[in-house]
């Protein structure tokens, strides 16, 4: 399976040769499907809104669009248990907030950050929950169990298998899921780190969204074998390879490395393979365009997950046939989609966050010396 | 019978031993505490700092990590977050910078950048300091870079009682610290001394006063406030009587303890094993300048190693660091000018 294209993954995913016993995904019910759909469209409307607030001047800041990768957010996250800790980064803004949103879009309990917290960040509102003292995906919560991301990229991957460590030295069973792009796992704390918990067999899950861009270096020039998955055949782990390009391939294999994580077995890398549909961030769109080669682009924007999971639930006739024109969101950039492609209930939860966001205060100036070291003392 | 018999016997302790009971103690009250680095257990630690904890507390909680510094301290932050106190050894300090980017990015930032809901009980400790002949990549002082990153606090003990006291305080702090063991204490006869039987800790961010004196000021820390105190054993020959400060912690640091001296000496010469171009010696002088000019009678002194890596051999290795014949010098010329 060559590294560079993700339909080429799908050709293979598609008539699978053994006979499949059963997937985690056959178990799921009609409304599960159709709630994942749902959440597809959420994440999207994520991107396409807030690309449109900045070219209103609404907002600062670079955005790394997760356009076209939505379905590694909403696969992987959908089977977690909502004590399970994850650490997204840049590309998965929506996972703060679609962190156990199974349990309730509006549930307020719910472990995971709510959709007027996030906004508040990303408008560097005092209501973010790190107060915009950081920018963009640098947020967490220690008690929504969502580790909190950083610039550096592959540096919480050590710190997954930390918070991995103690909770199984607690007698915890939650599995610590991590999220990188495939040019990260170049570092050397992607190696050191999963060596680590390779060692003790810590439950920790590392997806690869190889989206085959690293800004504007393609994943051949950060990585020589021939799935970024490979690399986990060094530290002796499962290397599973996914669709990223369809949400219920996504969550099985997500929930194999995750059911054998929760076993005590250890650690896997799940590379879910797609395409970075835009510029790295809104800042590098235009020079995307020249760099990458258009007839690479229109492929990898080709089968948007959207349209894949329409296509799944018109399939199993979990959905008539009056929805195969409903909220074609599919295939649109975010000048092109209108509210009209969206689910309604997508638009208005998102508004309740914009809302919120928009209102919320700056933080007070003098914060920007404060908490530098805890006074509380320890244990 | 003999009175030597009932007496009490009074049992001497190294810098070394000192730390072993920092570490056990602390331990043995916090069962959230563990300890990781590399050859800690089986072993018991290159030096043997940690000798014979794995057997104590198994090895769940005293770890024999993988020779991967980035992972043991990026590892220690994780722990931290999930409730855990985290003992982190470096097998020298000078590996440290193998795992620079989780201490000074990932590490030191987490309480500023969660606007205080983390923080991050972990020590990273580990064998410093030169004049042992360890060459260039066993013998560094490279406590200057964590002072330049906030959120981190620096110490380097230079007696047993300081290394237990300071040790179990940092462990205690809740905030991450960078403590540099001066290894060539570790099993420094001359320093022995009788520990406290009960639980006691020294303040991060108080001095310490190793001499008084009237004439001069010498600050410095670890393994140079020896060569201060020699030194000023050889100016009062002369009769210059010089006060030697240890300070103990860089991040804090007791500054008034400094000026306070400098009030009585008006005369302040600032030693560290460290190069001198943005070491921190250069950071209590220009503390001082500020602070306390109006005090001094003569520029303040830096007398540090020389901007060079520590080299290997004897005559190599002393050409470039502090020695007492450098501070007598210094000192003869502050109070003459
Ligand atoms: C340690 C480090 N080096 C460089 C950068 C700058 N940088 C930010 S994102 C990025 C590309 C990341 O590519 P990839 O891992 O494939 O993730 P993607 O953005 O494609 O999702 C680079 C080079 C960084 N943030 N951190
Ligand atoms: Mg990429």
């Amino acid at each position: 399976m060559s590294n560079k294209s993700a339909t080429a993954t799908a050709e293979k995913a598609e008539p699978d040769q053994q006979p499949v016993v059963s997937r985690p995904s056959d178990l799921l019910t009609k409304e599960e499907r159709f709630e994942m759909w749902m959440q597809l469209y959420l994440a999207r409307y994520f991107d396409v809104r807030l690309i449109k607030e900045k070219k209103r001047g609404r907002l600062r800041g670079t955005l790394y669009s997760s356009h076209n990768q939505e379905a590694i957010i909403v696969g992987s996250l959908f089977g977690l248990k909502p004590t399970d800790w994850i650490s997204p980064i840049h590309r998965d803004m929506p996972a703060f907030f679609m962190k156990d949103i199974r349990s309730g879009w509006e549930n307020n309990d719910r472990i995971g950050m709510s959709v007027e917290e996030v906004c508040a960040q990303v408008w560097g509102k005092v209501d973010s929950p790190g107060r915009a003292r950081d920018n963009w995906s640098h947020i967490g919560s220690r008690s929504k169990r969502i580790i909190h991301s950083t610039s550096m990229l592959a540096g919480t991957i050590p710190v997954a298998a930390g918070v991995a460590y103690a909770d199984r030295l607690n007698g915890g069973d939650s599995v610590v899921i991590t999220y990188n792009g495939e040019g990260s796992t170049a570092q050397g704390i992607f190696h050191e780190a999963i060596n680590y918990a390779a060692v003790h067999k810590l439950p920790v899950v590392t997806i690869v969204e190889n989206n085959q861009w690293a800004y504007g270096t393609p994943v051949e020039l950060e990585c020589p074998t021939p799935d970024v998955a490979d690399r986990a055949k060094g530290f002796g782990i499962p290397g599973l390879v996914a669709d990223g390009q369809d949400v219920f391939d996504v969550y099985d294999k997500v929930m194999q490395a995750v059911n054998h994580a929760r076993s005590g077995s250890g650690p896997s890398i799940v590379e879910c393979k797609t395409f970075r549909a835009y510029g790295h961030g809104d800042h590098d769109d235009d020079r995307a365009a020249r760099y990458r080669p258009e007839d690479e682009v229109v492929q990898g924007r080709g089968r948007d997950p959207i349209a894949v999971c329409r296509q799944r639930l018109l399939e199993l006739g979990d959905i008539g046939s009056d929805f195969a024109e409903k909220w074609v969101a599919e295939g649109k950039s975010a000048s092109e989609a209108t509210n009209e492609d969206f689910p309604e209930k997508v638009v208005e939860y998102l508004n309740k966050g914009i809302d919120f966001a928009v209102a919320s205060a700056l933080p007070p100036a003098e914060e920007g010396g404060m908490w530098v070291f805890y006074e509380g003392g320890s244990k | 019978m003999s009175a030597t018999v009932d007496a009490p016997a009074i049992l001497k302790k190294n810098y070394l031993t000192a730390l072993k009971e920092a570490i056990d103690e602390e331990m043995l009250r916090n069962p959230d505490m563990i300890c990781q680095g590399e050859d800690i257990g089986l072993l018991g630690g290159a030096f043997g700092v940690t000798d014979g904890l794995q057997a104590k507390y198994g090895n769940k909680r005293v770890v024999d990590m993988p020779i991967s510094e980035a992972a043991i301290i990026g590892s220690a932050v994780g722990m931290a977050l999930n409730g855990k106190t985290v003992m982190a050894e470096m097998q020298f300090i000078d590996f440290i910078s193998c795992g620079f980017d989780q201490i000074v990015n990932m590490m030191a930032t987490y309480h500023y950048r969660t606007a205080g809901e983390v923080n991050m009980p972990v020590v990273v400790r580990g064998p410093a300091g030169a004049y042992g002949g360890g060459a260039l990549y066993h013998s560094q002082m490279n406590e200057a870079w964590f002072c330049n990153s906030p959120g981190l606090k620096v110490v380097c003990p230079s007696t047993p009682y300081d290394a237990k006291g300071l040790l179990k305080a940092s462990l205690r702090d809740g905030n991450p610290v960078i403590f540099f063991e001066i290894k060539e204490l570790y099993r420094r006869r001359e320093l022995e001394e009788e520990l406290p039987s009960e639980d006691y800790i020294v303040p991060l961010g108080k001095a310490a006063i190793r001499r008084e004196g009237t004439d001069v000021t010498f600050v410095s820390y670890g393994q140079n406030v020896y060569h201060c105190l020699a030194a000023a054993d050889e100016l009062a020959k002369q009769g210059v009587h010089a006060e030697v400060i240890d300070i103990r912690t860089l991040v804090p640091l007791d500054e008034e303890t400094i000026y306070n001296s400098i009030a009585k000496t008006n005369r302040v010469i600032v030693v560290n094993e460290a190069p001198m171009t943005c070491g921190f010696a250069g950071e209590i002088v220009a503390r001082i300048t500020t602070n306390a000019f109006d005090l001094l009678d003569a520029p303040p002194v830096r007398i540090t190693r020389l901007d060079t890596p520590v080299p290997w051999v004897k005559p190599l290795e002393l050409y470039v660091l502090p020695s007492v014949e450098k501070l007598v010098n210094a000192a003869l010329q502050t109070v003459r000018y």
